[in-house]
């Protein structure tokens, strides 16, 4: 980083053979149309961190060989129609960081070989139809950070080559349908914009994607058979879609490893899920408004299920059969009343299980020999004692009531704290070998909730 | 400039890491000194990484994930492949894929 500020004729005439000049993070205002003559193999040319209002388009002109430009972080809002049109070998342009407040349509339009260009960190408002015709080689598109309100339904025709589309942290309004031209998009993102609904068939032309962000928008629809045949998609983020009624139709869309649908009007799911989804590892359907479960056998890998926050009365013997890989199990918030005794009977890897706040009087314990937390607070029918033996992994508890705690610590030994109680307790081990285990639980017996079951309810 | 004991082209930073923040439109990159990382401002990154700017100006030095990538534009598009490495679509190749040639006698397969 020097402080050079101007660039004179015939600087670098001595240097016909120079293939990359860096003069990034000068105080360059000015560069001399003859300055860059000469140099007919150079290759990469760094420009950006410096203080130039317009792109040199006449310092341009014959670099031939040109393949990279940086003139990023500078100042530029305007680029010349000739900027750069000697330019046949270019393929990657940095516009991003200056005062652009258009795409600078007619300067790209003969950059037939460009494959990446970068346009994010300016001030466009519009993509015009049509902005990006002949870009035929373009790869990647980045035209984040910018204030693009609207964009022409036609944006993107001519990128047939397109796999990445980054239109994050802008101020879109409506869904950018114009991806209906990029056949090839592997990666989209439209998070952190102002769309409030996502149309049906949203992706009809995109099959090749594997990546969609499009968190931080008002989003309230959600059109059924918008993510349907992405058969690269590997991972579906849908919060708060409000309005949204209809579990998305995934007919092909049968690769994904992790589903979150969360914050809607969901209230049922369909019952051949896992038919599409076999490899399916996080299923997040929390804060929806289910009923009913069907069952997940298919679902063979799946690690965590939350359905935190629904509708759910009861589960049933196959709801979760053959689920040996599930470790996480979240049913708090629910209605749940009924558990069918072999419930769990296959879940062997199961370690986390959250039950609370629901309607239980009675759990069962068959399978559960792996679980080292469970969560059964505010189930205030469920009075009865849990058999500790049936959960010999155990170290964290939270049950209704008090009393119940000491199935779990040996309520002789217990050493108040006002929440919960640590207590080391040894545990005999059929080789003999004594093992200390810390076990919490809570509520905790205390003087006012002695370990006594005084008259089957606590005054 | 940043006060005077920081390096040159950093706003903050402090004795046993170097930089913390650059000045507006340079990026951080953190170099490796035994178990020590150590900021340092740059108005282009290393080879084997790319710069990301936000609009906050915290922009850092990220490295590419392209195997066999000297150069990227951004995480999975490589401007520079590794010596002898064919370049297509932003990624390395030993040969051409299928379809695809060498263009006048250059590295990318069109």
């Amino acid at each position: 980083m020097n402080n050079i500020t101007e660039l004179p004729a015939y600087v670098f005439k001595k240097f016909p053979y120079l293939e990359e000049l860096r003069l990034a993070g000068n105080d360059l205002t000015f560069i001399h149309p003859d300055a860059l003559s000469g140099l007919h193999q150079l290759k990469v040319l760094m420009l950006q961190n410096n203080q130039l209002k317009s792109v040199p388009n006449a310092a341009l002109k014959n670099l031939h060989s040109l393949q990279s430009l940086r003139l990023d972080a500078n100042h530029i809002t305007t680029v010349p129609d000739d900027s750069f049109e000697g330019l046949q070998q270019l393929r990657h342009l940095w516009l991003d960081d200056n005062h652009l407040t258009e795409v600078p349509v007619s300067s790209l339009r003969h950059q037939s070989n460009l494959q990446a260009l970068t346009l994010a960190l300016n001030r466009i408002l519009y993509i015009p139809d049509n902005a990006f015709r002949n870009l035929t080689s373009l790869v990647v598109l980045h035209l984040h950070n910018n204030r693009i309100k609207e964009i022409g339904p036609n944006c993107f025709v001519g990128l047939v080559n397109l796999e990445t589309l980054d239109l994050n942290f802008n101020n879109l309004k409506e869904f950018p349908k114009a991806i209906e031209a990029l056949p090839k998009l592997k990666e989209l993102g439209f998070h952190s914009n102002d769309i409030a609904a996502i149309p049906e068939r949203a992706f009809h032309n995109n099959p090749m994607l594997r990546t969609i962000h499009f968190y931080d928008n008002p989003l309230s629809f959600v059109g059924a058979s918008a993510f349907q045949n992405l058969s690269d998609l590997r991972s579906l983020m849908l919060r708060g879609a409000s309005l949204m009624k209809d579990f998305p139709i995934l007919t092909w869309t049968n690769n994904l490893d992790s589903l979150t649908l969360s914050g809607t009007k969901i209230s049922s799911i369909p019952a051949d899920l896992c038919e599409d989804l076999k490899f399916l590892q996080t299923l997040d359907l929390s804060y929806n408004e289910v009923k009913q479960l069907p069952s997940f056998q298919g679902c063979s890998q799946l690690q965590e299920i939350s359905f935190q926050h629904n509708h759910i009365q009861q589960i049933d013997r196959d709801t979760f059969q053959d689920l040996s890989a599930l470790r996480l199990l979240d049913l708090s918030r629910n209605e749940i009343r009924v558990i069918h005794k072999d419930a769990f009977l296959s879940l062997t890897g199961l370690t986390n299980l959250d039950l609370s706040m629901n309607s239980l009087s009675v759990i069962p314990t068959t399978g559960l020999s792996a679980v080292i937390q469970l969560k059964l607070s505010g189930n205030p029918q469920m009075k009865n004692v849990l058999p500790a033996k049936n959960l010999p992994k155990l170290r964290s508890i939270s049950v209704p009531y008090a009393y119940q705690c000491c199935a779990f610590i040996g309520c002789d030994s217990v050493t108040r704290s006002a929440e919960q109680t640590d207590v080391k307790k040894s545990t005999g081990v059929e080789d003999g070998e004594q093992v200390s285990m810390i076990m919490h639980c809570s509520p905790s017996p205390g003087a006012f909730k002695p370990c006594e079951h005084l008259l089957g309810n606590w005054m | 400039e940043g006060p005077p004991s920081c390096p040159k082209g950093c706003d903050r930073c402090s004795e046993y890491n170097g930089c913390i923040k650059c000045n507006p439109k340079l990026f951080i990159f953190l170099e490796r000194n035994d178990i020590r990382q150590i900021g340092v401002c740059l108005p282009s990154c290393p080879v084997g990484y790319f710069g990301m700017r936000n609009p906050e100006g915290n922009n850092r030095c990220t490295q590419c994930k392209i195997d066999n990538c000297e150069a990227c534009f951004s995480r999975n598009f490589c401007t520079k492949c590794k010596e002898g490495l064919y370049s297509h679509s932003g990624r390395c190749y030993v040969s051409c894929p299928p379809g695809k040639h060498t263009a006048n006698n250059t590295m990318d397969c069109d």
